[in-house]
């Protein structure tokens, strides 16, 4: 298992195989604990930039969002499994969460359920970015908190507007009405 | 006036007269016994009994039924047509023989003058005529008729001759009674043998359309000139099933007028009314008002009614267990003489028999229609359960049986909760509909049924006097539907997540606002033909599958060098192969065989990118070629992450994938392992898989050695 975690002035070639990223291997449990001193993890307040996690186990998706994220000034961090995500979203407390659903491991509906239930993680939005397009898919992905839904394939960019968007419009105190917008659709870019 | 004769007993004359006298009342008395019918008893009267009553002339007159006529039957010796003229009179009229029924009393007129002295209103009629003897024709519980006697010349009638005339009288009333008698009795014969015969023909067989056709057959001319049935059609109409006449051609006419002039439902007479009121209708005479009424302006229809010669009518009702099914319908015509009392109450016998065989007969077609139904019900596939209002097992159907577990000897009879204790749980989704409601909607629910689990779809109608209910396990049905919804979803999945790929990758070269790095740009290009490559595998995979299944994959098989056909798939897969994962072919002795390079090399490329793909820590991928036991085996085996044996054959079901946890993660379309197994079964070979979880796996192709 893999974790890189990416700088918007870094990047990392698609291939996994000859990646050259930082590897961090992590217990998957509830009780498990990252050691602080792997990361030096910044609390909300103290950075300026936005921070974005993207959690796939498609690398090209990961690249995709990493590069046109950063082009938007985002920080990004990345996770290519359930677990992983979990762990990375409390110790990081990203702005946001980029998740995919069908993942191995945990996927991503076990990930959202994860995060809704740990008080640390629970008011850390999510925008599922998946492959699942089904109705019922949509009214789960809300049913989880989540506050965005985009269907694979999406247009990578637009995805640093949606970020932005997504998150003026919870400062602006709109998150019930963007997880309406998810079974409406309203945040499917065109494509 | 011819004198009385001498005193008789004092002459030898006298009383050779008497005797003489004696014997001819002997004779007639002979006659009068031997006489059987009416008409020879009024033959006897006026033969032998005018003779020896020394009369010129005879008429005999009957009492009508209802006591107010008199009808005159038979006379000889009067001049004239009197039959004609006299031939009915009223018992109330001013005439010595309507006088005679009157009083019972014999009435002896010995000359014309006596005559007009009684009957002053007869004065002028009858000039030539002389003595009168007219005498009751009566019997102890009455008069039933009269005779009259017209002599040559005045008499005088003497007490001897009136004795001998009243005897005469007497004797001809008790033959005449015992000869009607007779006849009414043989009437009644023959209407128990005609009841008898039409009671073993409605007997004889089930299909009464035509027991009834014969019926009416039957009827004609003893009982009817015309006989005809009608049946109640199912729409309520009035059917007719049968008219018979003797003349064949007639009833072609019968029929045609039916057509052409079809029975008024609303009228009061005949077979409308007899159906619509289940009311018998007898006219026995069928009055010459209605016969207008019918005809009406339709000159051609009096014609034909004219020609029918009606007379006489019975129709009567067809009914059983209160219903009306049809009416029987009797006309009397030409010389059949017209409708008695006795004719319709046989009548009304004929009909409620043949009412009841009608009854009888689609009775046991219904019961016979419900016994196929139920034997056709052994054969359903689907379960088939009828319980009656109360809840118990009336019908249990053998798919019914297989589906519960429970056979239809146990269920038969039982209420159905105590034969089945999840049955509340089965239908209580289930919507009862009436049976002329739509369709009944078969609702799928899950069940355990005897420790099994299944899926059962249940239907119910409910018809009143109970309910049916129909089951399918849908078991099967309902694993392949989430199978398929699965690879949809799968197939979905993967194909999407490439397109984004690509999508995205185009998407981002093209922004123009950043100027990405050079080997982010690579990336991407890199990125687009990775993807592109495995978008066409999957289709690919999709189609190929769709091809098996449809049994469309021609498979040439031809003698090939398997370890050649290993190289170069091992030499193609070297050129992406991860690092850490070494390729190696190991061949023993290996012989050319029989199959198809082309699917053979398939299967191999996915046996070993498989084997690349569950190697993510490397290892070595290796092919071992090797003829053994009679078959050449074709080995890939490496080094990676293993398959749990609970895996093992399912890894070869369509669609099917590994627990993404147990696989590491890798992806697919669950595909590759079912298409290898299907193209070597078609190349009459084996595949197979051994694996040691954490330690690798070994998948075998054994195709059949030599070629």
């Amino acid at each position: 298992m893999r974790t890189e975690v990416v700088q918007p002035s870094r990047h990392l070639p698609a291939r996994p195989t000859v990646a050259a990223g930082r590897r961090i291997a992590w217990r998957c449990g509830p009780s498990d604990e990252v050691e602080p001193h792997l990361l030096g993890a910044a609390s909300p307040a103290s950075r300026a930039s936005k921070r974005v996690l993207v959690v796939d186990d498609e690398s090209s998706i990961r690249m995709l969002c990493r590069v046109n994220l950063a082009a938007s000034g985002i920080e990004v961090l990345e996770a290519d499994n359930g677990c992983d995500g979990v762990e990375l979203v409390r110790r990081e407390q990203p702005d946001l969460v980029l998740l995919d659903v069908m993942m191995p491991g945990l996927d991503g509906w076990e990930v959202a359920q994860r995060l809704a239930a740990d008080p640390k993680t629970s008011r850390i939005p999510i925008v599922f970015l998946t492959a699942r397009a089904g109705e019922e898919d949509r009214r789960l992905g809300e049913e989880l908190g989540g506050v965005g839904y985009v269907v694979k394939p999406f247009d990578p960019v637009q995805i640093g507007n949606l970020v932005e968007e997504v998150l003026t419009r919870i400062e602006l105190g709109e998150r019930d009405a963007l997880r309406r917008g998810i079974l409406d659709g309203l945040l499917e870019p065109p494509s | 006036m011819i004198p009385a004769g001498p005193d008789p007993g004092l002459s030898l004359e006298a009383l050779t007269d008497a005797a003489d006298r004696a014997n001819r009342l002997q004779r007639v008395t002979d006659l009068l016994a031997e006489a059987l019918t009416p008409q020879e008893v009024l033959d006897a009267i006026l033969t032998e009994g005018l003779r020896a009553a020394e009369a010129r002339a005879g008429a005999i007159g009957i009492l009508s039924e209802d006591g107010e006529w008199i009808e005159l039957l038979a006379q000889r010796g009067y001049k004239g047509p009197i039959l004609k003229e006299w031939g009915r009179f009223a018992v109330s009229a001013e005439l010595p023989m309507a006088h005679v029924v009157r009083t019972g009393e014999p009435l002896f007129l010995e000359s014309l003058q006596a005559r007009n002295e009684l009957f002053p209103n007869l004065e002028g009629s009858g000039r030539d005529g002389h003595a009168l003897a007219v005498l009751p024709l009566a019997l102890e519980s009455g008069v039933i008729g009269v005779i009259g006697l017209s002599f040559g010349d005045d008499m005088v009638f003497s007490d001897e001759r009136r004795k001998m005339k009243i005897t005469l009288a007497r004797q001809a009333a008790l033959a005449l009674e015992r000869a009607r008698l007779f006849e009414a009795e043989q009437a009644a014969r023959q209407r128990l043998a005609f009841v008898a015969e039409a009671s073993e023909l409605l007997a004889s067989s089930l299909d009464y359309e035509q027991t009834l056709a014969r019926l009416t057959r039957l009827a004609v001319p003893r009982l009817a000139t015309w006989c005809a049935v009608d049946m109640v059609g199912a729409d309520g109409g009035i059917e007719r099933l049968a008219v018979a006449h003797e003349d064949p051609e007639k009833v072609k006419w019968a029929l045609e007028l039916q057509e052409r002039y079809p029975p008024d439902p609303d009228s009061p007479h005949g077979v409308s009314f007899v159906i619509r009121t289940g009311e018998p209708d007898f006219l026995p005479e069928l009055p010459e008002a209605m016969l207008e009424e019918a005809i009406g302006d339709d000159e051609e229809l009096r014609e034909i009614v004219g020609q029918l010669g009606l007379r006489s009518s019975i129709c009567v009702p067809l009914s059983a267990r209160g219903r009306t099914l049809g009416a029987l319908s009797l006309i009397a015509a030409e010389s059949h003489p017209p409708y008695t009392q006795a004719d319709f109450e046989l009548a009304t016998e004929l009909a409620r028999r043949a009412g009841i065989a009608v009854d009888n007969s689609r009775l046991f077609q219904e019961a016979d229609k419900g016994a196929n139904a139920a034997r056709a019900l052994a054969y359903v596939a689907d379960g088939v359960v009828l319980l009656d209002r109360s809840g118990f097992v009336r019908h249990w159907n053998p798919a019914a049986a297989t589906i519960t577990g429970v056979s239809e000897d146990e269920a038969l009879g039982r209420r159905v909760e105590s034969v089945l204790p999840a049955w509340e749980s089965l239908v209580s989704h289930v919507q009862l509909v009436r049976p002329d409601d739509v369709l009944a909607r078969p609702v799928t629910v899950p069940i355990t049924l005897q420790g099994r689990e299944l899926w059962v779809s249940a239907s119910g109608v409910d018809f009143g006097e109970g309910a049916v209910f129909a089951l399918r396990d849908v078991t099967d049905e309902q694993a392949l539907e989430k199978t398929r919804s699965d690879f949809v979803a799968t197939a979905s999945h993967e194909l999407r997540t490439p397109l984004a790929a690509v999508y995205g990758a185009v998407r981002t070269l093209r922004r123009e606002d950043i100027e990405l790095r050079e080997e982010d740009r690579l990336a991407f290009l890199e990125m687009i033909e990775d993807e592109s490559v495995r978008l066409t595998k999957i289709v690919d995979q999709i189609l190929l599958a769709g091809q098996l299944d449809a049994d469309a994959v021609e498979v040439e098989l031809e003698p090939c060098d398997p370890a050649q056909i290993a190289s170069t798939v091992l030499d193609s897969a070297s050129l992406h192969v991860p690092e850490g994962i070494s390729l190696r072919v190991e061949a023993n002795g290996v012989r050319p065989i029989l199959c198809d390079a082309n699917k053979l090399r398939q299967v191999l490329v996915n046996l070993v990118d498989n084997a690349i793909k569950y190697s993510p820590k490397g290892g070595s991928v290796e092919i071992r070629l090797a003829a053994e036991n009679g078959e050449f085996r074709i080995e890939v085996a490496d080094e990676g992450l293993g398959i749990p044996s609970s895996e093992r054959e399912r890894i070869f079901e369509k669609f099917y994938r590994l627990d993404p946890q147990q696989s590491g993660g890798v992806g697919g379309s669950g595909l590759g392992l079912y298409i290898c197994r299907e193209l070597v079964e078609r190349m009459n070979g084996r595949l197979e898989v051994d694996s040691e979880p954490g330690k690798g796996s070994r998948f075998i192709v054994a195709l059949p050695a030599g070629g």
